[in-house]
This record gives structure tokens, sequence and C-alpha cells, in this order.
């Protein structure tokens, strides 16, 4: 049980952001995430950039 | 990800296709694949890692020589044979059939010769209907089970410690890390870091904010603007009273006998001039709005004569109207009489001759168009002269007045002449007066039109200035929103380092924990696994209050592995829960394994094989005869789900023959081939053992 509880500390840094922030390191992870295992990952710079200029505006 | 199930083609060993073997899932979640050596157990479970990965395990030998030997052998020369492993499996909602495929021929000199291997894949979503995905199917299946971790789920069991040998260990640190999604941070960090670096030089583009300054400067404009407004209101009141002061001057220059004549002349001479001046004003006028009004009929000559000219053909080719309105020419006919008194009889010449106006009389209202253009074109024409004598009188004028004004003027200094040097000293004094009064006027008048031009100015520097402020404000807005941006993406970076810390950190005590709890059901040493910042595994002893490493031996290694592959397997789906953000997808993990059993002892087997299924989600075992053993198949009955057996045709006529017994039914493993060529069929297992 501590193990677990100790497992959902990770997310805490996350979990306790300002919203924007939180938004922000959502949508990038869900990006990376996607690309991960593509070969070729195209414009994952500029499509970070756009996340951060849609949530902070 | 789920395994459903795997057919072969023409994949070494198996010669055709196979049927399609079935794989167990759920609480009965084992598939035991019995075999002999060479049968091709190795075979399959390379079918695995070739299908989905192009990968082969380290016991797959010539991995290059993957089209069966009988296939190619009995194909005519330059014939493609097809070969090929279709796996299908279920991963979430979605259904997938994954087909690697290659082929090999015999060329014209006897040599066999392979094509590349190509992967293809098709979806199946909650509708059942098979699609093939837009993406590449390597870059799904890599999103589902990432192929640098193949060989955790993937392996052979006698050969499982070589995966955590020295040189593979930084591996398995990085594959954990990926499997946990460290990656996934890792490289959200970097990205991020890229962004927030063009952010900056986005804010350097935007530029140094100089709203401040620039209304510094506005503010001094304005300032300026105000007193020479200032200077004007004080101006027009000097010039009113220094014109006060002149009547006042005049008047008792009237008044003093003597000069009263002279005095009064001069003022009718002053009445005069500014008559003359406001004549003169007119006229110029006049000239310049007649120039600006009327000035352009003078270059409409050449046009209006080409104007006509066009006309007068368009008449000639009787394009145009004749300029007779019909209507004319109809009362004519109706009437009987032409206009030069000629009778206009039904059928007559003349009556024709006239008809035939009617025709060319055209449409009325061209007609009344092409008449009125023509007469305004004519208005146009007449214009000119006019203009040209409007001119020449307003010139006249302006000279005129002219020269009475100098007239007028002359007259005038004459008159003020006289009046300064008049024997009487009080008149000469006065008329100095007057002098002087009228030359400040005129200083005072030039200097208003020096400011008035100032203010114009200023007022065009202050209206500049106000534009730039308000561009400036703009670039202020973005500046504060580039810099927020940058805010919140360091924020981000910094969190998500926080994480991956925490992450490494907590998941490897809770990995280590999980591996040392594994270990401890299966071996009966007092050894327990520890697993160092890098993923080092060792074993360790405590038995004299210090834990101090020991060496372990093979199946000691083996069994740490396996822990180490169950832990792990644990561990990550139990993340992948609590965490979708960065975690795989997976939750379900297969795992297929070759000779699980390796070199270990009776005690190891019955452990082993009592742990295994419950490690993975999905078990399938390749097992030799030997290993499979009383106490293995005892521990493992509960699980097993589905059985196969491979049955390997050997060509030698003399080959010793050998089968299994499962529950009540024997099975061959060997047995004689009807043909010159070797080759294995898989045949289900009915029943449960």
């Amino acid at each position: 049980m501590k193990i677990k509880a100790d497992l959902k500390k990770v997310q805490e840094p996350i979990q306790n952001a300002d919203p924007e922030v939180q938004e922000v390191i959502k949508r990038v992870l869900v990006l990376e995430k996607d690309k991960l295992y593509t070969k070729n990952p195209r414009n994952i710079n500029d499509d970070i950039l756009t996340i951060i200029k849609q949530v902070v505006q | 990800m789920r395994l459903i199930s795997i057919r072969l083609c023409n994949f070494r060993q198996f010669y055709g296709k196979t049927p399609e073997i079935y794989l167990a899932s759920g609480t009965r979640n084992t598939t035991v694949i019995h075999g002999n050596n060479g049968a091709g157990k190795t075979t399959l479970l390379n079918a695995f890692t070739w299908a989905l990965y192009e990968r082969f395990t380290a016991a797959f030998a010539s991995p290059e020589l993957l089209v069966n030997k009988r296939a190619i052998a009995q194909a005519n020369v330059g014939t493609s044979i097809d070969c090929h492993v279709e796996i299908q499996f279920e991963h979430e909602t979605k259904r997938y059939q994954v087909k690697r495929q290659c082929y090999a021929w015999q060329n014209s000199e006897g040599k066999i010769e392979y094509g590349s291997s190509k992967l293809f894949m098709k979806v199946a979503g909650d509708d059942g209907r098979w699609m093939i995905p837009t993406e590449q199917p390597e870059d799904i299946i890599g999103r589902i089970l990432p192929e640098s971790l193949h060989q955790y789920f993937f392996f052979d069991g006698e050969r499982i410690d070589h995966i955590f040998r020295s040189e593979q260990k930084s591996r398995i640190a990085e594959d954990t890390k990926e499997l946990l999604g460290v990656k996934v941070l890792d490289r959200a960090v970097e990205h991020l870091k890229k962004a927030k670096k063009t952010l900056g030089d986005e804010l350097k583009t935007i530029g140094d904010s100089a709203t401040k300054k620039l209304l510094r400067e506005q503010g001094k404009l304005e300032q300026q603007k105000e007193r020479v407004l200032k200077r004007q209101g004080e101006i027009e009141t000097e010039c009113a009273a220094l014109d006060v002061l002149k009547q006042q001057v005049n008047e008792r220059l009237r008044e003093l006998s003597g000069s009263a004549e002279l005095q009064s002349l001069k003022l009718e001479l002053e009445q005069q001039e500014k008559g003359l001046r406001e004549n003169l004003g007119r006229a110029k006028g006049n000239l310049r709005h007649l120039i600006s009004a009327s000035s352009y009929t003078v270059f409409t000559g050449a046009l209006t004569g080409e104007f006509r000219g066009v006309l007068l053909g368009l008449r000639e080719r009787g394009a145009l109207p004749s300029g007779i309105k019909q209507r004319f020419v109809e009362q004519l006919l109706r009437e009987g009489y032409c206009i030069c008194g000629t009778p206009l009889e039904g059928g007559s010449g003349a009556y024709e001759a006239v008809q035939d106006w009617l025709n060319r009389a055209g449409m009325a209202d061209v007609e009344e168009a092409a008449i009125r253009l023509e007469a305004q074109v004519g208005e146009l024409e007449q214009q000119i002269p006019q203009f040209w004598q409007r001119v020449d009188y307003e010139q006249g004028q302006i000279q005129q007045w002219r020269s009475q004004l100098a007239r007028v003027e002359g007259e005038l200094d004459t008159v003020q002449e006289k009046l300064r040097t008049y024997p009487d000293e009080n008149i000469q004094g006065l008329q100095k007066r007057l002098d002087e009064t009228e030359s400040q006027i005129r200083s005072l008048l030039l200097e208003q039109g020096g400011n008035q031009q100032e203010i114009e100015r200023l007022q065009g520097a202050i209206a500049d200035c106000q534009k730039q402020v308000d561009k400036h404000k703009l670039k202020e807005e973005k500046q504060a929103l580039a810099q927020r941006r940058i805010q919140v993406t360091q924020e981000a970076i910094a969190r998500l380092i926080e994480v991956r810390s925490r992450l490494e950190q907590q998941f490897r005590l809770s990995l280590e924990s999980r591996v040392q709890e594994i270990f401890a059901t299966i071996s009966f040493t007092p050894y327990f696994p520890r697993l160092s910042p890098d993923y080092e595994l060792s074993l360790m002893e405590n038995t004299s209050g210090i834990a101090v490493p020991v060496a372990a031996s093979t199946g000691e290694n083996q069994i740490l592995s396996l822990s180490f592959i169950g832990g792990i397997i644990d561990r990550v789906r139990e993340w992948s829960q609590e965490n979708t953000l960065m975690g795989p997808d997976s939750s379900t993990f297969p795992i297929v394994m070759d000779s699980p059993f390796g070199s270990l002892d009776e005690i190891y087997r019955r452990h082993v094989a009592r742990a295994i299924p419950q490690l993975a989600n999905q078990l399938v075992v390749l097992v030799s005869k030997t290993q499979w053993r009383g106490e293995v198949a005892e521990e493992m009955a509960q699980y097993i789900g589905k059985q196969y057996v491979l049955v390997y045709y050997s060509p030698k006529p003399d080959c010793e023959v050998d089968q299994i017994t499962l529950g009540t039914v024997t099975y061959p493993l060997v047995q004689t081939s009807d043909s010159p060529y070797e080759y294995t069929e898989i045949k289900v297992v009915e029943g449960r053992e």
C-alpha cells in the first residue's frame, strides 16, 4: 500500500501545478506519447509551441 | 496486448499453411506447445518476434533462411514462394491482424534468392469491420509493446540470464524507464526546452519597449504646441491693441490743424488700398476656381475631334442611327408628305426612300443616347473659348487692381512722407509713431505666420508619436504574453524533471520490492534481489546481519531474471492503471517463453511452473518432452487453456519415432517423412489434461 501511495506521489508535481502549467504538461505528454514510437515524428517542436501559445493567451 | 492466434506459412520447418494456432487467455491463460528438439519451438517463438519486430532471438540459427526448403524445392525455377506469419491480437477494444511476408525463389543457377520482408496490418473496431490503419504498422506495434522491450515478453528461458549480463545492464535501465514513460518525460523536457528557446527568440524580435520614452517625447511636443498657441493668442491681442493705437494716432493727426487735409487724404488712400487688396484677392480666387473647375476643357480638343470621327464613321457604315427619330419618319409616312413637300404614296419610290429611313433609324434609346452625347461634346467644345475669355478677363482684372494698388501705394507714401517731414513737430512725431506701430504690426503678423507653420509641424509630429505609442503598447502586450509563456514553459519543465526523478526513485523501489517477493516465492535460498539505481540486478544475503552480494548460480540467475520480468510486468501494469499520461497504454502483457525451465532442478521447476502463469496476463510456453515433467505439468494444469504438439517428420528412413502422452491420448512427436524433406505439423491437443 505504501508503495502504491508513493507511486501516487510521483504525479503530485503535475497535479499541484497551476491550471495553465498542468494543461501544457498534459497536452505535451499526450503528444510525446503519441509520437514516441513514430519513426519520423514531424513538427513536434512546432506542435509543442502551438500548445503553449494556445494554453497561455 | 492480448495474443489471439498465430498462423505460419512456409516459415522454416512449417511447410504450407499451419492451422490457426489459438492462444489461451483469461483464467486459464496458458498455452503449452510440446515439441522435441528441432521440431520448431524456437521457430515458433521467432515467428512472433519476426512478425512483430523483424527480430530474432540469439538461439535462432541462420535467420536469413526463413522460407521452407521443401516449398522452394517443389516450386518451378523463378516462381516466388510466399512465406509469412500472421498474428492476431487484441489491444484495448480493437483487434489487430499483423502479417509479415517475404518471398524466396530459386534462380536459374539453382541459387535461392530472398526478397525483403513487408509488414501489413488490419484493424477492426467494435463494428468488426477490418480496415487498413492510416499510421505505419510498426508505429502502432511500437506504441502497444515497444520493440526495445520485446525481449522481456518473447524470450528463451535457457538464455534469460543473458538479458541481464553486464553488457546489457545499461539497456535494461533504459528499457524499463522507457516502459514507465520516462522517455516520454525526457522528450517532453527536451522539446519544451526548445520551445522555450524559440519563445525567447520571439521575445527578442518583439524588441525593447520604448513606450515611456515615446510618451515623454509626445508630452514635450504637446507643451511646445501649447506655448506657440498661447503666443498666437498674445499676438492677436497685441495686434488688436496696436490697431486701436493706430486709429487713435490717425484720429489725432486729423484733429491737428494743417495736417487734416493730408490726413483725410491718407485715410481715403488707405481705404482705397484696402479695397484694392480685397479686389485683387477676389480676382485671384476667381482665377484659381476657374482653373480648377474648367481648365480640363482645354485638353479635350483632340478627343472631341476623335469622337466626331468615330461617330461619323459609325453613321456612314449605318451602324448608328442617322439622327432621325423613328417616330418622326413614321409621322411623315402617316401624313403622306415628306418635309420637302413630295407626296408619299404607298408603293411610290419616294415612299420607299423615306420608309428606308425607318429601318436605319434603329432603336429609339440608342438614337437618343448618341444624340445626347453629341450635344454634350458640342457643349464641351464651346466651353473652351469661354474658359479662355474668362481667364483673360480675370487676369485683366488682376493687372488692373495691381496697377491701381501701385498707384495708391505711391500716393500714400507721398502723403506719409509729407506728414513725416511736416513743419509741425507734433505731426511729425505722430506720423513716426504711426510708422512704428505699423512696423510692429507687420513684425507681429510675420511672427503669427511662422507660428502657424510651427503649429502645423507640431501637430504632425504629435500624431506620428501617437501612432508609435499605439504600436509600442501592442508590443508591450505581446512582450508580457511572451514572458508569461516562457514562465509557464519553464515551470512545466521543472515539474516534469521533478516527476521524472520521483518516478525513477519510487518505481525502482516498488519494482525492487516486487522482484524480492517473486524471488522469495520461487527460491528456497535466503537470498534477496537488490536493484541498484542503474537497475543492476544482484543477489544479496543477510545471514550475518550485513547485506553482502552472493555469487548466484545459473539456476538462481534464471529465477532472478524471471522475477525481474514478472516484477516489471506487474509494476508497469499497476503504473499504467495509475497513470495514463506517461505510462504505457498496455496493462495486459503476454509472455512467450521457449524452454522455460532451462537448467533448473526439480524444486525450482515446480516453483517456476507455479509462478509464471501468474506473472503475465497470458503465457505461451514452448517445452520439450523432458522439460514437461510431472511436477511442471502438475503445477501448470489449472492454468492450461490450450495445448499443441509439434510433430516433426524426418526424411531419415530409420529415424527413431517418439511420442508424448497427454492425459489419455498419445501424440506423435517424431515421425518418418513421406517425402525427402523434413517438416513440422502442428496438432491440437483436444480436451484438457
